[in-house]
């Protein structure tokens, strides 16, 4: 009997353990080899690396490169089935790519991760392929879905002001109000600053502004419903309405240039990405502006919705990896709670509610409140397709021609949904 | 049976091996440019001939993917982007580059002063690309980018021209690059073309009362022209397929006002995985060169030059 009851005790405790943590860890390897993106989204990573090194012993090697390249280079490593790296960080619009060409390893099905309830479920919805919601591209329905990926950079886009000049921007008719009354290019003080560069830059920034007046990509079953009058009006509010108050040029400001003009005084209000603030604005080696900006909620517009813009880095281990099983052991120590407030200390962008939520963290990062809130509004992701950069590339070459005055909103609109169509229909999304 | 002294018999393998080396040394020399062509050139190009046939999902499409191009206006203004480029580019350097090179060899005869010059025109060459274009984006970025100070600290300007933000100034900007770094190339080579001019015949020329215009037009120039033409082909080759500093500086912006065929053949190979376009559009690339480089060259021929 007492062989029987210890028997069944084992048996619960051993199905209790995620499979992952069944056995002891293969032996160490030299290193880890992990490929990043260059900037400041690693740097609360680089900040906690040393604490792991120490306590596991394993060294884990950066390989960073430029934003565009890092795609790139992971795509061609993926397509050669290299066993180059053993972890990456990938932008999320990157996981249905990832996904669907079954480049990753699923961290459930392989070592059991259990999900936990201090992270936000739109976090785990991001690493898991296919999409729990939303439209899923054909062929990839048939699939069971499995998390791929955890989010170590929570980063989400919200809406910054200056809270010493204006108040608290709700709605885009609160932005302008707001930069009406600092507007002054002589000073110069411009009431709106914009990240209009071509490409995925003027598309991270019109997005929130597309969905808040009600306009829409894709419909359920990716048919391309972008040419409405919803668009058409949040391109002209873009374009126009904003542009007017910006600085002179922002048809090619990318985030460094926004960053710089908030941070040397000269704009009112922008959209904002969190490393953006602990590099740059939030900085008192480079920022004039320290303390005086406040941080909420991207606007709501026509469409009575906020479209907050998510943009997580997740943590993956590709398929070919070498070392998968200390690559998933880095993977749950980087995103543990015990590690999150390190990191987030160390300048990294958290992602977990009992971080974001803290009093003590709120005191030292002012924006944490705005990023919990952006990310249980739930923050909004871009389109769960493959064809995601295509789209991003055609809707930000005719966007970024509408803010340069090339063509006109309407023309901007219809071609790029013109566009986007043909490229799906080739993509096969069409019967 | 005797044998001639001084006949020794060569031993039949020695006959043998000596016989087959000489057999197989022409196929050696041959086979291996042949194999080292293959692994460079052939094998990419049936390659490429193979991703061209399909679509992204790996199935055969035939020749789908060359007949998008014709329903496709992105590639058409890439095209006509590229034409512009190549034309004002490859111009302006030859007549800048022949121009500095005339000027130099007729005013200064200062050893030092030319070697001065040679290594100051020799930095735009060797500066890269990608630097060159980071610089400019600087240069030419409004409120504090030196080209706007300068202008406006000349009275010439009293609002900051924004270089990088209408389609003109914006492929003016992408041009000025190209014709900063490859200027200079063109005048090392006029300079040293210039120099095989023989100096008893100019000076002859000039005691006949031959100007500048008539000295360049009849004595200079036929010694230049194979050296134009020859460089005609290497900065149109160079102008076709710029890519670095063209994406840094504009990306092919504003809209796709700079969006060259290099710039969108790597969208679409790159940005947009879409490998079987992106080969058939190499192709197009392919002839288009083709013809114009064998028109070139026929007209090469028939100057002399080749």
């Amino acid at each position: 009997m007492t062989l029987a009851v210890l028997l069944v005790v084992l048996a619960l405790v051993v199905s209790a353990l995620p499979i992952g943590a069944q056995g002891a860890l293969p032996p160490k390897p030299d290193k880890l080899t992990m490929a990043v993106v260059a900037g400041g989204e690693t740097k609360g990573l680089k900040a906690i690396l040393p604490t792991w090194e120490k306590e596991k012993g394993v060294k884990v090697e950066l390989v960073e490169f430029p934003y565009p390249q890092l795609y790139e280079k992971l795509v061609t490593t993926f397509q050669a089935n290299a066993a180059t790296y053993d972890l990456l960080i990938a932008d999320d619009p990157w996981m249905p790519k990832f996904g669907a060409e079954g480049w990753l390893t699923p961290l459930d099905q392989e070592f059991g991760y259990k999900r936990d309830a201090d992270i936000y479920p739109v976090v785990y919805d991001l690493g898991t392929w296919p999409p729990p919601r939303g439209p899923v591209p054909p062929g990839e329905k048939s699939k069971a879905a499995h998390l791929y990926a955890i989010t170590l950079v929570g980063n989400v886009e919200f809406f910054m002001y200056r809270k010493d000049l204006v108040s608290e921007p709700k709605t885009w008719d609160d932005v302008i109000a707001n930069a009406k009354k600092v507007h002054n290019p002589q000073t110069p003080m411009f009431g709106m600053v914009l990240r209009g560069a071509k490409g995925n830059p003027v598309i991270s920034e019109f997005t929130p502004v597309l969905l808040s007046f009600g306009g829409k990509i894709f419909d359920d079953n990716w048919k391309v419903v972008l040419n409405s009058k919803e668009s058409v009006a949040a391109l002209k509010f873009f374009a126009k309405d904003l542009k007017q108050y910006a600085p002179p040029g922002v048809e090619n400001y990318d985030a460094a240039e926004r960053a710089r003009e908030v941070a040397t005084g000269r704009a009112a209000q922008g959209f904002i990405w969190p490393a953006e603030i602990t590099d740059i604005v939030e900085n008192p080696s480079v920022s004039k502006v320290v303390g005086k900006l406040g941080y909420t909620l991207a606007p709501k517009g026509p469409g009575n919705m906020n479209g907050p813009l998510i943009g997580n880095w997740l943590l993956a281990i590709p398929k070919s990896a070498k070392n998968k099983r200390w690559a998933y052991e880095f993977i749950l120590w980087a995103t543990s709670a015990a590690v999150q407030k390190p990191y987030a200390l160390g300048g990294g962008i958290p992602f977990r509610k009992s971080v974001l939520l803290d009093a003590d963290m709120n005191k030292k990062f002012a924006f944490f409140k705005a990023m919990a809130a952006s990310l249980d509004a739930p923050a909004q992701w871009r389109p769960r397709t493959q064809e995601w950069n295509a789209v991003e590339t055609i809707l930000g070459t005719h966007v970024n021609a509408a803010l340069a005055g090339i063509e006109t909103p309407e023309d901007a609109i219809a071609k790029a949904a013109t566009e986007i169509e043909k490229n799906m229909r080739e993509k096969g999304y069409y019967k | 049976m005797t044998r001639g002294i001084g006949h020794a018999p060569i031993p039949r393998c020695h006959m043998t091996t000596a016989a087959t080396l000489r057999r197989i040394t022409p196929y050696l020399l041959v086979g291996f440019p042949i194999v080292i062509l293959f692994v460079l050139v052939a094998y990419p190009m049936l390659y490429n001939v193979n991703l061209s046939l399909h679509n992204t999902r790996g199935e055969f499409v035939g020749l789908h993917n060359f007949a998008r191009v014709f329903d496709d206006p992105t590639f058409g203004a890439a095209l006509q982007a590229t034409a512009i480029y190549v034309v004002l580019a490859v111009g302006t350097e030859l007549l800048l580059g022949l121009a500095l090179a005339l000027y130099i060899h007729r005013t200064i005869a200062n050893a030092t002063v030319r070697a001065l010059v040679y290594v100051l025109l020799i930095v735009p060459m060797v500066t890269p690309p990608v630097v060159a274009g980071v610089i400019a984006r600087l240069m030419y970025t409004p409120n504090y980018g030196i080209i706007n100070s300068i202008l406006r600290g000349l009275g010439l300007i009293h609002k900051d021209i924004l270089w990088l933000s209408t389609g003109p100034t914006a492929m003016f900007s992408v041009l000025s690059v190209d014709i900063w770094q490859w200027t200079p190339f063109v005048f090392l080579v006029c300079f040293a073309g210039l120099q095989a001019v023989p100096q008893d015949v100019v000076e002859a020329s000039k005691v006949d009362g031959a100007g500048g215009w008539n000295l360049f037009r009849l004595i200079e120039f036929p010694y230049l022209k194979s050296l134009l033409l020859l460089l005609v082909i290497f900065r149109f080759t160079d102008t076709f397929r710029v890519f670095d500093h063209v994406l840094v500086l504009t990306a092919g912006g504003p809209g796709a006002a700079t969006e060259f065929i290099s710039v969108y053949l790597y969208r679409v190979a790159f940005k947009f995985f879409d490998l079987g376009y992106a080969a058939a559009i190499g192709f197009y690339v392919v002839i288009v060169t083709s013809v114009l480089f064998s028109r070139l060259s026929r007209w090469l021929a028939t100057e002399g030059v080749m």
